[in-house]
C-alpha cells in the first residue's frame, strides 16, 4: 500500500440522510473521516448508531451517498471483508458460548475451522476473557459480553473497526485495558471509529472527534477544542461503591469539586475539574476496588454543549 | 495495571479474503443444525412426530372393532393425513420459522449481514439445517408407523417389496412436502415479523379453504401439488367425485399428475429461497428502535 493510499479517507459520507418514517436519525451529512482511531460523540439519539449502521450497509441511505473504504457498504462483500463491528446493543445467539460465537462468526466470515478456531482462541485472550471462554454467554456480566463482542469483531483481522459505545457496562479497570487495546489497534495502523457520549472516553484514545447532535454534524476535528467548551460547565459524575460515605469524604473538598451527595450505594459528584476526579477515582478503582463498583458519566454537561453549539451554528455566530 | 495486548501476529493470512459458496453453505448449516438441536423446543417437536407411531399399536393391542382398518389401510391413512398433510407443515412452521425469523428478533442477523457471506448461501444452508434435522425424524417416525401397522395384522410388511416400495413412495412423497413448506416457512421468517401466524393462517386456513373450489384456487396451494404425489392406491382415491358446498365435482378433471406437481414443487422451493435471500439483501435489518425502525 503507498503512502498515499493509506491516507485516503476510511469513511466518505456525501450529503447522507436517513429517516425512518417520520423521524430523522440523519441530516444531510457530509463528512470524511482519515484513517487513525476516530471518535464518533454525541447524546443518545444523536445518529451514531445509524451513521454506523449506515457504514456497515445494514442501512441504505434515504438521500446522499456513502463510501467505506472507497465503495458502498450496502451488499458489498469486498468491503464486509475489510471491516469488524462491535454493536451497541447485546445480540447473542441462545445457548452459545462465548467461544462459540466468535468462532461461528469467524466461519461466516470465511475462515475454516481450524483457522476460525485458532483465531477465537486467540480474540479471546486478547480481550481476556479464555478461562470462562468456554461457558455460556448467558452467564457473562454485562463486561463480560461487551469483551466478547469486541473479541468477535478483532477476531477477524480488519482494516477498519467499528466499536459503538464499547465502554458501556465496563468497570474502570476494563474500561482502561480497552483505552489501551484501542490505541494500540491505532498504532498498529487498523482504522477504529469509536461512538460515545461521553467526551472523556473519546479524548482518552483519540484527539480526533465528530459531533453529532440531533442526526446533524455539528463538529469536526480536536478533542481539546470541545475540552475547553466542555470545562465551562458543571460535570456529573455517578459512583457506585460500597463505600460510599467514605468516597463521598474523599472527595468533599477536592479542588474543583462544589457538591457531593450520597444516596445508597451512589454517590454523585458535581465538579467542574472532571479530569481530576476521573485520574482519583482510576487510582481507587485500582487500590480500592470496592470504593468504586462503576462510574457513569451523566452527560448532562456534555448536553450543554451540544446546545451551546447548536445555538452558535444555528444564529451563525 | 495489566493491559489488554494484541497478539504479535495478526490472522489476516489465516482468513480466507474470498471464501468459496460451500465453504459459506457448510458454516451456515452447521451452526443452524447445532443451534436447532440444542433447543428444548426441538425435543418437543420430535417427541410429537412420534407420538402417530402409537395409533397403529394402540390398535393392535386394544382395537376390538370388526370393522378395524386393514393394516395396510391403517399406515396409509396415518401416512396422508397426519403424516404429509398435517406434520410435514407443521414441523416446516416449528423449525424452519426458527432460523431466519429468530436471528431478526434476536438481532443477530445484524452479525451475519456485516459479515462477507453469500446471502444465497446463507439462506441455502439454513434450509440444508432444516431438512437435515426435521426430515430424520419424520422418516424414523413414519418408518416405525410402517412397522406396528403389521403388528397382529395381515396385508402390511416391509419385507414385501410392493409394501416396501409403498413405504418409499410415502417417506419421498413427505419428504418432498417438509422441503416445500420448509421453504415456505422460511420465506415467511425472512419477510414478516410473525412467521407462524401467517403460516398457520395460509397453511391451516387457505389450505382448507381453497379445497372447497377444486380447480380454481386450489392450484395457489402447496397442498394441491402434494397430494399429486401421493400414490393413486391410496384409500381416497377411490373416490371419483368430491362434495364440495358448491357442489359435486369430478376428482380426475382437477387432478395433477405426478410429474408436473414434482416440477411445480421444486419451482415453489426454489422461488421461496430466492425470495428468502432477496429480501435479506433489500430489507434494512438495523432493529435501531430509537430512530423509528
Amino acid at each position: 500500500m503507498t503512502a498515499d493510499a493509506s491516507r485516503k479517507p476510511v469513511i466518505e459520507a456525501r450529503n447522507l440522510s436517513k429517516w425512518f418514517g417520520e423521524v430523522v436519525a440523519l441530516n444531510n451529512v457530509t463528512l470524511s473521516v482519515e484513517p487513525g482511531v476516530t471518535g464518533i460523540l454525541g447524546p443518545n439519539g444523536a445518529g451514531k448508531s445509524t451513521f454506523i449502521k449506515l457504514a456497515l450497509g445494514l442501512y441504505a441511505p434515504s438521500r446522499g451517498e456513502m463510501r467505506v473504504l472507497g465503495e458502498p457498504p450496502r451488499n458489498n462483500r469486498r468491503v464486509l471483508s475489510r471491516i469488524g463491528w462491535c454493536p451497541e446493543v447485546d445480540h447473542f445467539y441462545d445457548h452459545t458460548t462465548g467461544f462459540e460465537f466468535v468462532y461461528w462468526l469467524c466461519r461466516y466470515w470465511g475462515m475454516s475451522s481450524r483457522a476460525a478456531r485458532a483465531a477465537a482462541i486467540e480474540a479471546c485472550e486478547m480481550v481476556r476473557i479464555t478461562d470462562r471462554m468456554d461457558d455460556p454467554i448467558d452467564e457473562y456480566s454485562k463486561g463480560m459480553r461487551q469483551r466478547i463482542k469486541i473479541a468477535q469483531a478483532l477476531a477477524l483481522s480488519p482494516e477498519l473497526i467499528f466499536l459503538d459505545e464499547p465502554m458501556n457496562g465496563l468497570d474502570p479497570r476494563s474500561r482502561e485495558e480497552m483505552y489501551t487495546l484501542i490505541r494500540a489497534l491505532g498504532d498498529r495502523g487498523i482504522s477504529v471509529i469509536v461512538s460515545s457520549h461521553i467526551l472523556y472516553e473519546i479524548e482518552r484514545i483519540t484527539d480526533n472527534v465528530v459531533l453529532l447532535v440531533g442526526g446533524t454534524l455539528i463538529a469536526q476535528g480536536r478533542v481539546r477544542d470541545i475540552r475547553e467548551l466542555i470545562d465551562r460547565y458543571p460535570h456529573t459524575i455517578r459512583v457506585i461503591s460500597d463505600q460510599p460515605v467514605q468516597l463521598a469524604k474523599r472527595f468533599a473538598g477536592e479542588p474543583g469539586v462544589y457538591a457531593v451527595e450520597t444516596r445508597g450505594e451512589v454517590v454523585t459528584i458535581r465538579t467542574l475539574s472532571p479530569d481530576d476526579c476521573y485520574e482519583t477515582l482510576n487510582i481507587l478503582a485500582v487500590k480500592a476496588p470496592g470504593w468504586v463498583r462503576a462510574i457513569e458519566c451523566a452527560d448532562n454537561n456534555l448536553q450543554a454543549v451540544f446546545d451551546y453549539l447548536t445555538k452558535k451554528t444555528v444564529s451563525g455566530v | 495495571m495489566s493491559e489488554l495486548s494484541l497478539p504479535t501476529v495478526l490472522w489476516t493470512e489465516t482468513a480466507a479474503k474470498t471464501p468459496s459458496l460451500v465453504q459459506q453453505f457448510c458454516a451456515s448449516a452447521a451452526h443452524a443444525f447445532i443451534i436447532m438441536t440444542r433447543r428444548r423446543r426441538f425435543a418437543l417437536a420430535a417427541a410429537l412426530t412420534f407420538l402417530p407411531a402409537l395409533v397403529p399399536v394402540m390398535e393392535s393391542f386394544f382395537g376390538r372393532s370388526v370393522h378395524a382398518l386393514m393394516a395396510s389401510e391403517l399406515f396409509t391413512r396415518l401416512a396422508e393425513k397426519l403424516y404429509i398433510d398435517l406434520l410435514s407443515p407443521l414441523l416446516g412452521l416449528f423449525f424452519a420459522t426458527l432460523l431466519i425469523a429468530e436471528d431478526v428478533e434476536l438481532r443477530t442477523i445484524s452479525y451475519i449481514l456485516t459479515r462477507p457471506i453469500s446471502r444465497t448461501a446463507w439462506v441455502l444452508g439454513r434450509f440444508a439445517a432444516f431438512l437435515l434435522a426435521a426430515a430424520p425424524i419424520l422418516l424414523v417416525s413414519l418408518a416405525i408407523t410402517a412397522l406396528a401397522s403389521g403388528i397382529k395384522r395381515q396385508g402390511f410388511v416391509l419385507s414385501n417389496v410392493n409394501d416396501f416400495w409403498l413405504f418409499c413412495h410415502y417417506a419421498a412423497v413427505q419428504t418432498i412436502a417438509l422441503a416445500t413448506y420448509g421453504a415456505f416457512a422460511l420465506f415467511l421468517g425472512a419477510f414478516s415479523k410473525r412467521p407462524i401466524v401467517y403460516g398457520v393462517l395460509l397453511i391451516y386456513g387457505w389450505q382448507r379453504v381453497a379445497a372447497f373450489v377444486p380447480g380454481v384456487i386450489d392450484f395457489l396451494t402447496i397442498q394441491k401439488y402434494v397430494d399429486g404425489l401421493k400414490p393413486v392406491l391410496a384409500t381416497q382415491r377411490n373416490l371419483v367425485s368430491i362434495q364440495t358446498a358448491l357442489g359435486t365435482f369430478q376428482r380426475e378433471v382437477f387432478a395433477i399428475g405426478a410429474a408436473r406437481a414434482l416440477v411445480v414443487l421444486g419451482l415453489m422451493v426454489v422461488v421461496f429461497l430466492g425470495a428468502s435471500a432477496f429480501s435479506l439483501r433489500r430489507r434494512e435489518f438495523g432493529g435501531d428502535k430509537t430512530a423509528g425502525a
